[in-house]
């Protein structure tokens, strides 16, 4: 299950309700025509752009016959409206119907074609048109086109009159219809078949997907937003010109679809204000205009082929990044206190090679005992284990890069599990630490693991809320159940909605009950989560089932019997050489993070496995 | 009913033009099969071509201009299409949509040598003086004389390019480049460099070619657009399984058009060739005269 | 003993961001010659061609007859995803210096080039050999080796079959006057007969004392044949087997995968 949340929970929202109030209010902050004239032109971009997108980004077929559907809707309303003499509303709303069906005609022949020769056919198809229109000037003009077209009006108040404002509003209607149009779509089961289709054609057909089905849908569903653009083009300008079959426009058309970013709506709409913008101002230097655009479009593809929406992401998330760098050194440098009474040690940041941690170590004790936090979380959810276990044993805890007060790391290095592994392999040793027992929590568990797995000296290893895994990625759905919140752990930004879903979920409680867990995800790199995840399908799995069934370390896995996320039953048939009792053990009627939510229970059963390891010590 | 000898003429005219647009399609089919992407760039690198050579018959006139001129186009033109390797198709050779983007950076390209030649020569429509004028009777018909030595020319040059390919070792380099990139490389070739010489030798026959229009016809900074979507239909017509074969579907495309510009009118020719060309595509993609595997 | 003809140090590599091999360490002596072994899918091939310099590696030396073909340090990271970093980062290695300085690669499945003729092809293969001496004697020897390509001369390599398309990559291959000839499961997908005659060849090239690397699946053929065995997992070198310690298949098998369970 794909986690899509509702547009108005998502971090888009509000940019996008601002940016649509703007647009409402400008005629009345610009009144004169060239503005609305501007902005009417970057609207019907966006809309080519944009739908262009539903064909070339997202269905990865490479149509050039796009700007033939602005083609058909324009001749079509200029052939209906002035030859035909129907009325302009009906031959503007007969324009997109055309498009579709010279779509649907144009799907047959690149039915079976690949690459290349999509592209070709596509051409090909566009200038055939184009011979059309230009062979048969008694009905289109030929090659000086049409001219006067008949205007839009409701009753008798024509759109162009008041500086053009009907038309700014009935354009920025189509844009908004088109967008909202193509954002279902996209959610849809008919766009995640668009796309499955794009990235793994065989696979999509394997599971039941028409190619050919989906390549006409595909078409169709471009074909009618610029068949509409063309209706309203001819209405706008009243002039049909064969000039809309041109390089030209194409080149500008594209360089809006690429500037913007290929698949994604939002790119399109801001790189059509850019371009169009731009465009207009070089206007007076006609060749050198066209040469600057082709530039650009050269650079972009060239440099940075994300376009600009990539840029706006990467600076969100530089942005991100700043922020929780900025909270981490805050919470570093004046909340040390706080930290202080809630897990009754002091802490400190420690140079490991994968850069500083923030480690808080009782340094009394001649058996360690190491804790180990999980994804968007802090060291400070063992508390109460400090309490507990800090009279016998010394207790350990640290947080991970880019988590709790640790400063955040190079995301390409220090954020994965085998870094967080080397991490407590470090203070093992940095610390005098010996054999200690190592206990990890979530994702935690694969660090304390894959800690085991590389051979790191331990005495015991506790999991909990982690489902050992032989072969990834396939026994993911088995030991986990699949949630929408499975989805939030590697999602790089999350909008408050999702960080409040994500906190409250992984141990069940209340913000009010538990603000460090709340807090915990507030700081956490974004970066962290995203790589982490990522990079699941490069740690070699089948070495920590060896470790695992070979029986050499002593191993326990204590769960929450309420736990949201792990596969109890897989957990149960996994085969290990050595569990302590037998199976893994749940602790009365908690959830995910046992150790802070029944913290009694908890803190007895660990003892029972520390005794177990320790039988000499006695009663412990 | 037509008579014979109007079938000749026309025969004779679709052979002619079939010699051109072998000229100019097999500059683009040796970049297709050699790098995997379709140059948009060609038809304006054909009108640039024409332009330096018209430049140089300003200066020089007479047959020895003209001889200049093409020598000169066509080194040009040369180092254009090298440089071009390096500007629009080297960035991403690696990356797996290089179709797609060289497509759109050789439109840009395009963009780009249309407008250079816009500021550079205006809009103004030039010709070049043809060197050659006279005519030969043939089946009662008058052609041009100029008109037997394009053709000519046409087919040694491609002749010779043809010998290149085949028989020395660069050529084989280049040919081994096309077919395998990954094992080419292995043998120690310089793949970049040859695909940049594939391009020039590409540019260089267009040049050849834009001389050849240029002289016939008017050249006009947009003149290049006609000659590739001709050349399109050309290579996708035949295919480009050999070197021969979109020259053979240049003369099947030069007498097809003749018939029908014959028939049916100048406006409705071209509306026959590309139905002709989505015919081909739909019925037998690889081409008339192709399989399925591209090569040089 | 002087200085290793091949030396690979902390060698890293793979498709970024897939990291597919790393912490490689080996090195070859003159006329010495070392088998892999491992499993399909764990970056064999990818580790060759990475020494070949097809792909460039991210981390690690690899230092040839003394010269150092890659680029040292480690490759830096991105620090934006979008850009296009191939344009601004020179490439790490290049094939081309590795290839004539005689560090020789023979691709698995290699294709060639299936429009040229089988002569076309042996014409145009010692310009790998970057001047070096000997490629008239060699030729002559690849026609002892493979009467068979002399038989095929005027063939398209489209029309050859698996066995005679992996005789010309090795003739190819040999055409470049290797001092390193690396063998990328020269006998795979072929049939028992073919396989035999091609293990016969590869057999007599050992003899000409030309160093190899040979990546098989058959652990009976790699043992007759190297002086080490690499036993390859998970992208690491797990195992060194000398010549006089050779498994049998069925203990290569027990040392990788553990018990059959």
């Amino acid at each position: 299950m794909k986690y899509a949340p509702p547009f108005h929970r998502s971090n888009g929202f509000w940019p996008i309700t601002i940016i649509f109030v703007l647009l409402l209010a400008l005629p009345f902050v610009f009144t004169d025509t060239y503005t609305r004239h501007t902005m009417i032109l970057v609207f019907i971009y966006a809309i080519l752009a944009s739908n262009w997108d539903i064909s070339l980004g997202y269905g990865g077929i490479v149509n050039f016959a796009h700007l033939g559907f602005f083609a058909i809707g324009l001749y079509s309303y200029g052939i209906a409206s002035k030859v035909l003499g129907v009325d302009p509303w009906l031959a503007f709303m007969l324009a997109p119907v055309l498009s579709v069906a010279f779509a649907a005609l144009l799907a047959i022949p690149i039915l079976r074609l690949e690459g290349i020769y999509v592209i070709l056919v596509t051409i090909a198809a566009t200038q055939l048109l184009l011979q059309i229109v230009v062979s048969q000037s008694a009905f289109t003009g030929g090659t000086s086109g049409m001219v006067l077209l008949p205007r839009l009006s409701i009753a008798d108040y024509r759109l162009s009159s008041d500086n053009r404002i009907g038309y700014y509003y009935l354009a920025l209607v189509l844009l908004s219809v088109s967008t909202v149009f193509l954002y279902k779509l996209e959610r849809s089961s008919l766009g995640r078949a668009i796309k499955a289709m794009r990235d793994n054609k065989y696979y999509a057909m394997a599971r039941g997907t028409s190619e050919g089905r989906i390549r006409l849908l595909t078409l169709c569903a471009s074909s009618f937003f610029p068949g509409l653009a063309g209706g309203f083009y001819g209405a706008y300008l009243r002039v049909a010109s064969p000039d809309v079959f041109g390089l030209g426009f194409l080149t500008i058309t594209l360089s809006v679809l690429l500037l913007g970013g290929i698949s994604t709506i939002w790119g399109s709409l801001i790189a059509a204000f850019v371009i169009t913008i731009l465009s207009q101002i070089l206007g007076d230097y006609g060749s050198w205009r066209n040469i600057i655009i082709a530039v650009v479009i050269i650079s972009v593809v060239i440099l940075y082929p994300g376009g600009l929406f990539a840029a706006i992401q990467e600076i969100w998330g530089g942005l991100n990044r700043l922020k929780t760098r900025i909270i981490a050194s805050y919470r570093r440098m004046f909340r040390a206190g706080e930290r202080r009474a809630a897990m009754g040690f002091a802490d400190r940041l420690m140079r490991t090679r994968h850069g500083e941690v923030s480690v808080c170590d009782t340094r009394t004790g001649d058996q360690a005992l190491i804790f180990i936090h999980g994804n968007s979380s802090c060291k400070e959810v063992f508390r109460h284990q400090f309490s507990a276990f800090s009279d016998r044993f010394r207790v350990v805890a640290f947080d991970l890069p880019g988590h709790g007060v640790s400063p955040n790391g190079d995301p390409e290095v220090h954020y994965n599990v085998e870094a967080y592994a080397q991490i407590v392999d470090d203070l093992v040793a940095e610390l005098g630490l010996g054999k200690p027992i190592v206990f990890g929590w979530s994702l935690g568990g694969y660090v304390a693991l894959e800690y085991a797995a590389t051979g790191g000296p331990l005495a015991g290893l506790a999991i909990c809320g982690t489902s050992p895994i032989a072969k990834y990625p396939d026994d993911m759905p088995r030991g986990y159940v699949p949630t929408p919140h499975m989805e939030l752990a590697g999602k790089r930004f999350h909008s408050p909605h999702e960080k409040y879903n994500y906190a409250t979920h992984t141990i069940g409680m209340k913000k009010g009950l538990e603000p460090l867990l709340w807090q915990a995800v507030w700081r956490t790199d974004g970066q962290a989560r995203e790589q982490v995840f990522a990079k699941l399908k490069t740690l070699d799995w089948p070495r920590q089932t060896r470790m695992l069934r070979s029986g050499d370390i002593p191993f326990a896995m204590i769960n929450g019997p309420l736990d949201p996320f792990i596969n109890h039953g897989y957990c149960r048939q996994f085969t290990y050489g050595d569990i302590w009792q037998g199976k893994p053990q749940n602790v009365g009627d908690a959830g995910h993070a046992p150790f802070l939510e029944k913290p009694e229970p908890f803190n007895a059963m660990l003892r029972g496995f520390i005794a177990r390891i320790f039988p000499e010590k006695g009663q412990l | 009913m037509i008579s014979a000898d109007t079938l000749a003429f026309i025969l004779m005219s679709g052979i002619l033009l079939g010699g051109l647009y072998a000229l100019m399609a097999t500059g683009l089919a040796i970049v297709w099969t050699t790098l995997g992407v379709f140059n948009f760039a060609h038809g304006t690198l054909l009108a640039l071509g024409a332009y330096v050579a018209w430049q140089v018959t300003q200066s020089v006139s007479g047959g020895l201009g003209f001889l200049l001129a093409v020598i000169i186009s066509m080194g040009v033109m040369f180092l254009v299409g090298f440089l071009l390797h390096y500007v629009l198709i080297k960035p991403f050779e690696r990356h797996e949509n290089v179709v797609l983007l060289a497509v759109i950076t050789t439109l840009a390209g395009a963009s780009i040598i249309e407008n250079t030649i816009l500021l550079s020569w205006g809009p103004r429509d030039r010709q070049i003086s043809p060197p050659i004028s006279g005519k030969i009777e043939f089946f009662g018909a008058a052609f041009n004389t100029y008109d037997f030595v394009i053709l000519g020319i046409s087919l040694l040059a491609l002749l010779a390019l043809a010998f290149f390919l085949r028989h020395t070792t660069r050529g084989r380099s280049m040919r081994a480049a096309a077919q395998n990139r990954e094992a080419a490389e292995l043998m120690g070739l310089n793949v970049s460099l040859l695909f940049a010489l594939t391009i020039g030798l590409a540019a260089a026959t267009a040049a050849l070619a834009g001389i050849f229009i240029g002289s016939l016809r008017f050249i006009s900074p947009a003149f290049g657009a006609d000659p590739l979507m001709k050349s399109l239909i050309v290579v996708i017509l035949g295919g480009v399984a050999r070197f021969s074969s979109p020259i053979y579907a240049a003369f099947i495309v030069g007498i097809a058009e003749s018939f029908s510009a014959y028939f049916l009118g100048l406006y409705w020719a071209p509306a026959v060739l590309f139905a002709m060309m989505i015919a081909v595509l739909l019925i037998k993609p690889e081409g008339l005269f192709g399989h399925r595997s591209k090569t040089l | 003993m002087s200085a290793p003809l091949l030396q690979i140090s902390n060698l890293a590599g793979g498709y970024p961001p897939v990291s597919v091999f790393h912490g490689i360490d080996f090195s070859i002596g003159d006329h010495e010659s070392v088998g892999f072994f491992g499993p399909n899918g764990h970056g064999k091939s990818t580790l060759l061609k990475t020494i070949a310099g097809l792909i460039d590696p991210w981390d690690g030396d690899i230092v040839f007859d003394g010269v150092q073909l890659n680029a040292k340090g480690r490759m830096r990271a991105r620090t934006s995803r979008n850009l296009n970093y191939d344009l601004f980062r020179r490439r790490r290695m290049v094939a081309q210096t590795a290839v004539r300085s005689g560090l020789i690669y023979v691709m698995q499945g290699n294709l060639l080039f299936p429009e040229m003729t089988v002569g076309e092809v042996l014409e145009i293969a010692p310009v790998a050999a970057a001047g070096r001496q000997g490629v008239g004697e060699m030729r002559e020897q690849i026609d002892a080796l493979f009467p068979r390509l002399r038989e095929r001369w005027t063939s398209k390599i489209r029309y050859l079959s698996g066995g005679e398309r992996q005789m010309v990559s090795i003739a190819v291959g040999l055409l470049a006057l290797p001092r390193l000839l690396m063998l990328d499961e020269p006998t795979l997908g072929l049939s028992p007969k073919l396989r035999i005659e091609l293990s016969v060849a590869i057999r007599k090239i050992r003899q000409t004392k030309v160093p190899l690397i040979i990546v098989d699946q058959n652990i009976e053929f790699l043992t007759s044949l190297v002086d080490r065995l690499l036993l390859f997992d998970h992208g690491s070198i797990t195992r060194e087997i000398a010549a006089d310690a050779m498994p049998s298949h069925d203990e290569v098998m027990a040392m990788m995968f553990g018990e059959a369970s």
